[in-house]
């Protein structure tokens, strides 16, 4: 069954598409997860729409916008959220929602009936482009080579961003550097599990890596792992039953961690039961 | 005794809010100063400013002896220790090599031999090298207090400046805290920022009051005109032969 399913050219676009999201996914998830980035993702995640939109009225590829969109939004919330006195989460609210007004504007504008549209939100793994498997090979080789070479700084400042200023870091130069490559990640994944699904591949790997491991270079690898895990147990159910492959890989993941939670429960009984004998 | 700091008439703040009012000091490389003040009063300012993090907007902060340069870090810092995500995953020895990284050149450089075994003398000498290698959030209050303290020595500083380290630790604690200062003032000069101006004034030299304008009084001292500056009770354990704590002026 597998040589033949493998003779279909989306088959292989589908699993390279998943393994090159664990990778990516993994390395900044772990990021987001650790500095507790994750509302500001979602915001990002939800702006881009806007570019997703005018991609469409414009006839140009949607991801290609949806990268400038939300690369502008990542660092303008940076920006602002540092420098004037309106609260950070209020701006990602605002760029939350003000994207995807921009974007249906623009959906609803284009005349027509937007076919693939249900694919953005949802992601559709299955009808990932030559394209799309370029870039998001071309970001996690940039993502592997920026965490090798910066990793005890990232590490650093992720830890303590006001003791690594007094150390004389340029602290906002970096932030701005990962908060573009957020971006880059969520937009360019958006593909395989849609904006709507796109946060859970950036936590829920992180957090069952989490249960086992307090290193952060651990829990990157390890949500690498588990990630390639729920994308391929998530196309086989996708592909078995016939349902959007976004909402499959998320229903794996999240069972795989229910199952790693009640194991670590069980785990910790036993060791306290032995130490009480 | 050499002058390390020196600090002429700074005016300092946030936005447009001044909070530190031509404020002027000098440390020395001996000196164990206790700064105490009200909340809200400028302590947190008056270190901000020495340690580069805002800017005055008038005044000077100058350093002697090369104790800070592009290439040379000599001061060490330990800050509050509700600023620290206790969830991050990280162990202590991790944590100490931080300590280590200084400028633009350590950016994309891997920890040496010789800055691993630093990190260990480090906190065999604070007394946690046993947690090396556990989790920052499976620690005690007293135990992140050694472990950032460990922090901010390893880079072997001229004036190590601690904001607040006797909060959310218990009694022991402090007074171990303290032995490891007292000892620790033979080598560098320490500035400690504390709410709590009875327990400090036991150990520090000198104490200097910030309240927008500082008072520096060259001796640990405090008098009712420091008191003063103060709208709540505090705890004050006076100077006897046995240590006792007296509370002055009790309105609640």
């Amino acid at each position: 069954m597998i040589s033949e399913l493998l003779e279909y050219k989306f088959i292989v676009n589908s699993l390279l598409a998943g393994i090159l999201a664990s990778v990516s996914c993994g390395i900044i998830g772990t990021y987001i997860v650790t500095r507790r980035m994750v509302f500001l993702s979602g915001g990002i995640t939800h702006s881009s729409f806007g570019g997703i939109g005018i991609g469409y009225y414009l006839g140009f590829n949607p991801i290609i916008f949806a990268a400038i969109f939300g690369v502008f939004s990542a660092l303008g919330i940076e920006f602002i959220s540092k420098r004037s006195n309106i609260r950070e989460d209020s701006v990602i609210g605002i760029l939350w929602s003000f994207g995807m007004a921009v974007g249906i504007m623009f959906v609803f504008l284009t005349p027509g009936y937007a076919p693939n549209l249900m694919s953005y939100l949802f992601g559709s793994i299955l009808t990932v482009s030559n394209l799309d498997i370029y870039l998001m090979f071309g970001l996690s080789i940039v993502l592997i080579l920026v965490f090798a070479f910066f990793y005890r700084t990232i590490v650093f400042i992720s830890y303590d961003q006001e003791f690594a200023r007094t150390h004389k870091i340029a602290v906002s130069l970096i932030n701005y550097l990962l908060i573009g490559l957020v971006a880059l990640t969520i937009v360019l994944n958006i593909k395989v599990v849609g904006i709507i699904l796109v946060i859970s591949l950036l936590t829920i790997p992180q957090s069952i890596a989490n249960l086992f491991t307090k290193n952060f270079r651990n829990i990157i690898i390890v949500s690498i792992v588990i990630g390639l895990i729920g994308a391929f147990l998530g196309l086989i159910i996708s592909y078995k039953i016939n349902i959007p492959s976004g909402a499959s890989i998320i229903f794996s993941l999240v069972m795989i961690f229910l199952i790693a939670k009640s194991f670590q429960l069980i785990q910790g009984n036993l060791s306290l039961k032995k130490q009480k004998i | 005794m050499g002058k390390i700091l020196e600090i002429e008439s700074v005016y300092a703040g946030y936005n447009n809010d001044v909070v530190l009012n031509d404020v002027s000091l000098e440390i020395f490389d001996d000196d164990f100063i206790g700064i105490i003040g009200p909340n809200g009063g400028g302590k947190t300012t008056l270190l901000n400013v020495i340690l580069g993090l805002i800017k005055p907007f008038k005044g000077s902060v100058r350093f002697f002896d090369d104790i800070q340069s592009e290439r040379n870090n000599k001061i060490g810092y330990l800050p509050q220790i509700n600023k620290i995500d206790k969830k991050f995953p990280i162990t202590v020895k991790e944590v100490v090599l931080t300590g280590l990284i200084y400028g633009s050149k350590g950016i994309f450089k891997r920890y040496t031999k010789s800055e691993k075994t630093k990190a260990t003398e480090t906190l065999k000498r604070i007394g946690i090298c046993d947690i090396k290698d556990t989790a920052i959030g499976e620690l005690s209050g007293g135990q992140m207090q050694k472990v950032l303290l460990a922090r901010a020595l390893v880079s072997s500083p001229r004036l190590l400046i601690l904001d607040e380290p006797n909060t959310f630790v218990d009694n022991q604690f402090e007074g171990e805290l303290y032995e490891i200062l007292k000892e620790l003032n033979n080598e560098m000069a320490i500035i400690i920022v504390s709410h709590d101006l009875g327990t400090i004034s036991s150990y520090v030299k000198t104490i200097a009051c910030v309240n927008r304008n500082l008072h520096y009084h060259k001796s640990n001292k405090i008098s009712e005109e420091q008191l003063a500056s103060y709208n709540c009770p505090i705890k004050l354990i006076t100077h006897g032969e046995v240590p006792h704590t007296v509370l002055h002026k009790h309105p609640h």
